[in-house]
């Protein structure tokens, strides 16, 4: 891990020009249709058309140059007001991965993407997060496995899936014939483990990117380790980084006391992007109160009960890095988005919604092009870190802390 | 599987905290099968995340109404009592893999532990339009918990067992089996696992016990059938429709799995909910 001296200060974020890397696209280009021209009358309202709504411009960019965006674009609010007018949603989250909107399906509630191809168009998504994937084969944890709690679930698959090989031998050829791109989600025990997992995954195609979970509650030894201390956040990430050229999603975990020194040796150790935020450590009690309920005993609470929290891990995070962060915790509608960009995220996973709602995704990047074109914004970036504070706060160190 | 709205047309309480309810919902009932189910979304996202599986109770595809049978166990049951004739829910379905009837099996020996009927019961109207003769063996706690006959197809011979012999047998209803599984060619169980553990003890030494040859010189004709096919299901002596806490339903989230001989996790939404008896892991701790 290179050393490299940090001095956050209020203006760092926003002067720095982001880090353009040549480097060849892990996906093909996104194909834009030029905006329909239509009367204005004949235009669904609500962008249900499948051309309307990614549109034409360029893609977000890294997180410092949307929120730069945000902080001088606002005055634009009627220049692009028209009904049906195209509205920029693509997203680069880094190394080419360019994503046509910034919705995506998140690790372990979309399967590896053919599950829900029934009723789901799986195409129109930003991007698929495929179920943790382990270099050898897992069978995961005893059942029960998932419950309901308020406003929410626990679940403690335990890393079940037939291993690197086996996934990439079902489903990459079938991934690499989609235009959604598939980010192959990485878990393991340890740091060889996460490299050579990383090293079959590069050059794969199909394979558009990796998300490194490092923060798997639900196995003894499931990486969250690595989640929990900087250092060896830093050195997993260092090491899949120098494993493979793919574009590299690290996933941050709740369950610590301050994420800015995890995401900031994250981002120094070379990650694209980060995600946060994985799920919140829980346990369940059976309705005999004779043991708990979950037959690992513990498991990972994610829902609309979470958003509180992921709200707060991508306002912090968001403020100590410069690398996008995709936030996932809780999205169930469009104002889960709104709020989520709103505190600095480029883009949003929908996770534990998808069981009840599975066309929600989909219906989540119709209703954001929706909300653009009804604030007359030709590009959803001026909609990133509006509710930051204008001016990064000092350095603290003192830990978590919880502004009024 | 299909996406579809579905409206409720009746809803009664057949059994103290035991629901019955009629939805009219034809694109989920178009090639529904005896042995699959419906996954239901509850109309408060904000307190219940999650959607409820149910299995088809009645299908009838004439009308394109299905039925669900439940017991009021949490607050997405309760919620599902507190619907009213015209509302509407969304239904995911049809869902998993059904019961498969051998084509010559003429007797079906049907078994339901307590709400277990609600897995078993569209069966015994399939065999019945088939043509085959069905048993029914339920067995209930008391006489309090005993699916009433009348909404059974006269057809059925109806065999109850209760473990406190309020009604019918006194007793388990694995106990009745023995007098009916030489006369079976096939049988079909769903209910708790002890139940199912012990049928599946019966159905292995089955053969061995009763001397019975199969049914026709080229049944099965020893030749491995792949596992988890409709085959092996037909083949089989012993199917069981499992139970497990689901989230997706689809085989998404692996949450919902139960152990196969081999040891390797099955998922109860894709792979089952009905399973041939002996592709399955009896012993180990799973639940």
């Amino acid at each position: 891990m290179k050393a490299k001296r940090r001095v956050v200060t209020a203006v760092t974020p926003y002067k720095r020009r982001p880090t353009v890397r040549k480097i060849k696209p892990a996906i093909a280009p996104v194909v834009r249709r030029p905006p329909i021209e239509r009367p204005a009358a004949e235009q669904p309202s609500n962008g249900a058309g499948a051309g309307t709504a990614a549109g034409g411009g360029s893609p977000v960019g890294p997180a410092s140059a949307s929120r730069a965006v945000a902080m001088h674009d606002l005055r634009s609010s009627d220049a692009a007001g028209d009904q049906g007018a195209a509205v920029a949603l693509s997203v680069d989250l880094g190394r080419g991965l360019v994503l046509e909107n910034p919705i995506l399906v998140a690790s372990g509630t979309f399967g590896y993407g053919t599950e829900y191809a029934d009723v789901v168009q799986v195409q129109r998504l930003g991007a698929i997060c495929c179920k943790g994937t382990t270099l050898r084969p897992r069978v995961g944890n005893p059942t029960p496995r998932v419950t309901e709690t308020p406003a929410g679930m626990l679940n403690s698959i335990g890393l079940q899936n037939p291993g690197v090989d086996a996934v990439l031998a079902k489903y990459a050829e079938t991934w690499a014939g989609w235009k959604v791109p598939v980010i192959v989600n990485v878990a393991g025990e340890s740091i060889a483990d996460y490299t050579e997992v990383a090293r079959r995954l590069d050059g794969v195609p199909g394979v558009a990117g990796i998300e490194l979970n490092i923060s798997c509650p639900n196995v003894g030894r499931g990486g969250l380790q690595f989640a929990i201390d900087p250092e060896a956040a830093g050195a997993v990430t260092a090491s899949v980084r120098r494993a493979t050229d793919l574009p590299l999603l690290v996933k941050l975990s709740p369950n610590v006391a301050d994420i800015r020194p995890i995401a900031r040796a994250i981002e120094d150790a070379g990650a694209d992007a980060l995600t946060a935020i994985n799920t919140l450590s829980g346990i369940a009690v059976a309705p005999t109160r004779q043991r708990p309920l979950l037959g690992n005993v513990y498991g990972g609470l994610s829902g609309p009960a979470v958003k509180p929290v992921g709200l707060r891990i991508v306002y912090e995070a968001s403020q100590a890095v410069r690398i996008p962060i995709v936030a996932i915790g809780g999205v169930t509608e469009l104002a889960d988005v709104l709020d989520y960009l709103a505190v600095g995220a480029v883009a949003v996973q929908v996770g534990t919604a998808i069981f009840a709602d599975p066309t929600l995704p989909v219906r989540l990047v119709d209703q954001l092009a929706a909300e653009c074109r009804a604030r007359g914004l030709s590009s959803y970036a001026s909609l990133i870190g509006t509710a930051l504070p204008k001016k990064a706060a000092a350095p603290s160190a003192k830990g978590v802390e919880y502004r009024p | 599987m299909r996406l579809a709205g579905a409206e409720l047309i009746d809803s009664r309480e057949i059994l103290p905290g035991q629901w019955l309810q009629d939805y009219r919902a034809p694109e989920i009932v178009a090639g529904a099968r005896a042995g699959q189910f419906v996954h239901v979304r509850t109309g408060d996202y904000s307190g219940l995340v999650l959607r409820r599986p149910f299995s088809f109770n009645t299908i009838d595809v004439a009308s394109g109404t299905l039925s669900i049978h439940f017991r009021t166990i949490g607050r997405g049951t309760e919620w599902f009592t507190r619907l009213r004739p015209g509302d509407r829910v969304d239904m995911l379905g049809p869902l998993g893999r059904p019961f498969e009837v051998d084509p010559r099996s003429r007797h079906l020996l049907l078994v339901a532990g307590g709400l277990g009927i609600a897995g078993v019961r569209s069966l015994a109207d399939e065999a019945i339009r088939d043509g085959r003769q069905v048993v029914l063996l339920f067995g209930g706690a008391t006489a309090r918990d005993v699916y009433p006959s009348s909404l059974l197809p006269d057809e059925v011979e109806y065999v109850v067992a209760t473990d406190d012999g309020s009604v019918g047998h006194h007793g388990f209803v694995t106990e009745l089996v023995e007098a009916y599984e030489a006369w079976a060619d096939q049988a079909f169980a769903c209910g708790p696992l002890p139940m199912l553990r012990s049928l599946a003890g019966l159905a292995a030494t089955r053969r061995r016990r009763l001397g019975v040859a199969s049914l026709g010189r080229k049944r099965g004709a020893g030749r491995p059938l792949p596992a988890g096919s409709a085959q092996a299901r037909r083949k089989a002596f012993l199917q069981v429709s499992m139970e497990q806490n689901m989230g997706c339903a689809v085989g998404a989230c692996l949450g919902c799995v139960v152990m196969d001989a081999k040891g390797a996790p099955q998922r109860v939404c894709r792979e089952g909910p009905v399973f041939a008896a002996d592709e399955l892991e009896w012993e180990t701790a799973w639940q």
